[in-house]
């Protein structure tokens, strides 16, 4: 364990910490909302899935990265959330198919979340058996939506609309442009990942943290951890299963791939290599190696991934705070204290 | 003083080795105990019992009248039993002030009276300087310290402290006894110490359980048991 | 043949197969701790070097051989760089292993493609006896399973070697007193858990077409059966977990298809690990 001091501590005042994780986020967000003001076309269109993809990664962050729950099932949710938005609109359910297929996912991950979680933590089934048992559950979605074919369309897919928003008063806001789904997906992410970190300072934040670090003493402090793992687990799949609703209603597909092991596995990969324990590490790191990915699948599809399980070696033996964390050291602050500014 | 602990017939059982045997104990409230005994006589397990660690194979454990027997840890801690480990089991990574705002966070109070209690907390155990220094930065009595800092802020009732002088220089040592001294005259608290220092025992002034084989096998004062016989020849071995 | 006998050779020759792939794992994961993600990887590999051999024109036993030898040695690099310096920390062992996995399969992409292959069934047809039909490679496999089930049991309980890894599983600091040399036993312990692995993969290849994720299906499939069977009873609990995961597979197959029942022998094996995390087998 390394000596590690605060930059009060190092001399220089927190005031002179001008990189606080807030801060730059606040100004990605702003850059990222002017971006489609400046760039058009390809970019723009694929840009909500990267971020989508980055709010998975944040699902996985707060579970894994803060409360020290690994989960090789992210997957899972994010595509129960799609197929919910598809049937949804299927079944031409009253009222806005969209909203219902949103809510539905909110609940459906939220639920599916609590029940699993609950069932495993109560009795204290050990962090390695959970990880086994989402990978069982990635599996299990994937298999229910192969063999359901009637409902789900199989091995094909199934189609999913871009829905218009409706706001009760005005005219429906149709989301078929690019432009449009855009300005949906940014604000969405964006309120995530400032609600989480918020979260985060509040007492079942730090009580989370307090998990990861040390269960034992919070048991000997009084709290009932099975029932903030369980809480955990279904805050972090409501918002996998959210993720995965836009994400459906945005690349109007889905499939039983989206659930599969090896799309589970790569959420870890991101958020690995990004930082774990960064929201922001692990948002961007499942936007910059997804978009990496995309383009150098085009130029050198074999090559890549193989660095990516390289990458993602070096950093479980020796850089466990990923590219956040080494970013983080770099400005002289402390890298992965539970997201304090 | 009214009774805070009492345990009946406590007994452990692990597979044919009796680690307790059929122990009855009681403590007040603003009470100091030592309990002493050669290595395996029985005392971590009986903390353990006590703290909810581990549950007992017969007998019953009372706490502030209501019985516990069948209670978890967390439910245990809530009413107020606190248990520090013989390895100091805090929040590494965390800071100081971390480490006690999660423990404060344990019982339901107002933020504001959260903060007051950490700040009471902080100057009792001399941890206010460091306060934004993390744990693991920490010497090892400011450890065990800290540990007991945040059994304080967890508003405990009843202290359970397993060899709190291990590893301890001499001076960190006479400090931890006027801090114990402090907390049961002023603070009310009751403290359980399972101790191996005898100069420290001596030092508290407190009364001494001493357990051999699991069982009890005398109360009184630390000058009657030193000078009892069959303390002694348990612990030259011979019995 | 009639459907319960069927059904029974099924379950049977299914158990062995299963049992054969789990072995692996049962020994890496049930003896020594390691969650070893990579276990897939390992079958997979052992199908792979047996399809290399088997068109560079090695006969078929030797081909095996040779894979699984192969699947050894990568076996004995990985402990010796990597996952000897993790024993302690099962975590950073998980993520590790799977890292093997992903890099693994992209090696095996990019020197293999990633085509279907087939291994050629050096055993065609079936056997009859009376009015059972037993498929002719399927009941080699099983019966070399069930070889290297006794030939095991035999080295676990009756060598000096078997009582050596014993003891070290049971008491690692006791062993190391005792003389025993901790780092080379677990070495072994790892290299024949990987050996097995390859020799599952190698005998598996005939019977399915040979992808990059051939392995990955007998994964958790594999961690189920060593948990539910009880971890540390590397052979009867191989057995029993054989059998239950893969006979509940074959018998809900019958009335729901491959997909539906491997779903529920999941959701069930999830079951008996929250109520009974030791196994089906109580450990003494």
């Amino acid at each position: 364990m390394s000596e590690k001091r605060t930059s009060a501590e190092m001399g220089l005042p927190a005031s002179m910490r001008l990189y606080s994780e807030t801060t730059v986020a606040l100004v990605i967000f702003v850059l990222l909302a002017a971006l489609p003001v400046l760039v058009s076309g390809y970019s723009i269109y694929i840009l909500p899935q990267y971020l989508l993809y980055g709010m998975l990664a944040m699902s996985l962050g707060i579970l894994w990265g803060f409360t020290g729950i690994l989960s090789f099932g992210q997957a899972a949710f994010f595509a129960l959330g799609a197929y919910a938005m598809g049937l949804a609109a299927k079944w031409g359910v009253t009222g806005n198919p969209a909203y219902v297929g949103l809510l539905a996912s909110l609940v459906v991950g939220a639920g599916l979340a609590a029940v699993v979680g609950y069932f495993l933590f109560s009795v204290g089934v050990r962090d390695v058996y959970f990880v086994l048992v989402t990978l069982a559950l990635s599996i299990m979605v994937e298999q229910i939506t192969v063999s359901q074919s009637q409902i789900t369309g199989g091995y094909n897919g199934m189609f999913v609309p871009r829905f218009s928003l409706s706001f009760g008063v005005g005219p429906e806001l149709d989301l078929s442009s690019d432009a449009a789904i855009y300005y949906v997906v940014l604000p969405v992410v964006a309120a995530v990942y400032f609600l989480l970190r918020w979260l985060l300072k509040c007492p079942i934040g730090k009580v989370l943290v307090g998990i990861r670090e040390n269960e034992d003493r919070v048991i000997s402090l009084g709290f009932n951890t099975s029932l903030f793992k369980t809480a955990a687990f279904a805050l972090s799949g409501a918002i996998a299963c959210l993720a995965g609703a836009l994400y459906g209603a945005h690349a109007n597909f889905v499939s039983p791939s989206l659930a599969g092991v090896l799309f589970s596995t790569q959420v870890v990969v991101w958020v690995a290599i990004g930082g774990r324990e960064s929201l922001l590490g692990a948002l961007f790191g499942a936007v910059g190696v997804s978009a990496l990915s995309n383009y150098l699948t085009a130029v050198i599809p074999e090559y890549w991934q193989l660095v990516l399980g390289i990458l993602f070696v070096v950093v479980i033996i020796g850089f466990k705070g990923g590219i956040a964390g080494a970013i983080g050291r770099v400005f002289g602050g402390e890298a992965g204290d539970g997201g304090r500014d | 003083m009214t009774e805070l602990l009492r345990t009946e017939g406590l007994t452990k059982r692990f597979r044919g080795l009796v680690a307790n045997d059929n122990v009855d104990f009681t403590l007040d409230s603003g009470a100091v105990r030592c309990v002493i005994g050669p290595n395996g006589a029985g005392k971590t397990t009986f903390i353990s019992m006590i703290s909810g660690h581990l549950m007992p194979t017969a007998g019953r454990l009372w706490f502030k009248g209501r019985e516990i027997t069948a209670l978890s840890v967390a439910r245990r801690a809530k009413m107020g039993i606190a248990r520090k480990f013989q390895t100091p089991s805090v929040f590494d990574r965390l800071t100081v002030d971390d480490n006690l705002e999660l423990a404060a966070l344990g019982k339901p109070v107002s933020a504001g009276e959260r903060r007051a209690n950490i700040e009471e907390v902080l100057e009792i155990t001399r941890l206010h300087d460091l306060r934004r220094i993390v744990a693991s930065a920490l010497s090892h009595g400011q450890r065990q310290w800290l540990e007991v800092g945040m059994l304080l802020a967890n508003r405990a009732e009843l202290l359970l402290l397993d060899e709190p002088t291990a590893g301890m220089t001499a001076e960190e040592t006479s400090a931890t006894g006027e801090l114990i001294r402090m907390l049961a005259d002023s603070r009310n608290l009751s403290i359980i110490i399972i101790e191996h220092d005898i100069s420290f025992i001596r030092g508290l002034k407190a009364p001494v359980t001493v357990l051999h084989l699991g069982r009890v096998l005398v109360n009184g004062s630390f000058e009657e048991v030193a000078e009892n016989e069959h303390v002694r020849n348990v612990y030259l071995g011979h019995e | 043949m009639n459907t319960a006998l069927s059904v029974l050779v099924d379950s049977t020759l299914i158990t062995f197969v299963f049992a054969l792939a789990a072995l692996g794992l049962a020994v890496v994961f049930g003896l020594m701790g390691v969650i070893n993600m990579g276990h897939g990887a390992m079958l997979t590999l052992g199908a792979y070097f047996t399809w290399f051999a088997t068109t560079a024109g090695i006969p078929f036993a030797p081909s095996v051989l040779l894979a699984a030898v192969g699947v050894g040695v990568i076996g004995l690099g990985l402990e010796h760089f990597v996952i000897r310096y993790f024993y302690d920390r099962p975590f950073e062992t998980l993520l590790l292993t799977w890292g093997f996995f992903l890099i693994t399969t992209e090696i095996i992409k990019i020197v293999f493609g990633t085509d279907l292959r087939t291994v050629e069934n050096p055993l065609p047809g079936a056997v009859v006896f009376g009015t059972v039909v037993l498929p002719a490679y399927k009941s080699m496999v099983a019966f070399t399973s069930l070889l290297i089930l006794v030939g095991l049991a035999l080295l676990l309980f009756r060598t000096t070697l078997g009582i050596k890894i014993r003891a070290l599983v049971q008491n690692a600091e006791a062993a190391s007193l005792l003389g025993l040399n901790i780092g080379l036993t677990y070495k072994m312990v790892f290299v024949a858990g990987a050996f097995i692995a390859g020799l599952a993969g190698a005998l598996i290849s005939p019977m399915l077409s040979v992808d990059p994720y051939i392995g990955n299906i007998f994964l958790v499939r594999s961690f189920f059966v060593v948990i539910v069977g009880g971890i540390g009873q590397v052979l009867a609990g191989t057995l029993i977990g054989s059998f239950l995961i893969g006979g509940s597979e074959t018998l809900f197959a019958l009335f729901s298809g491959q997909v539906v029942a491997q779903t529920i022998v999941f959701a069930l094996a999830i079951v008996v690990l929250r109520f009974r995390p030791a196994g089906i087998l109580r450990t003494r």
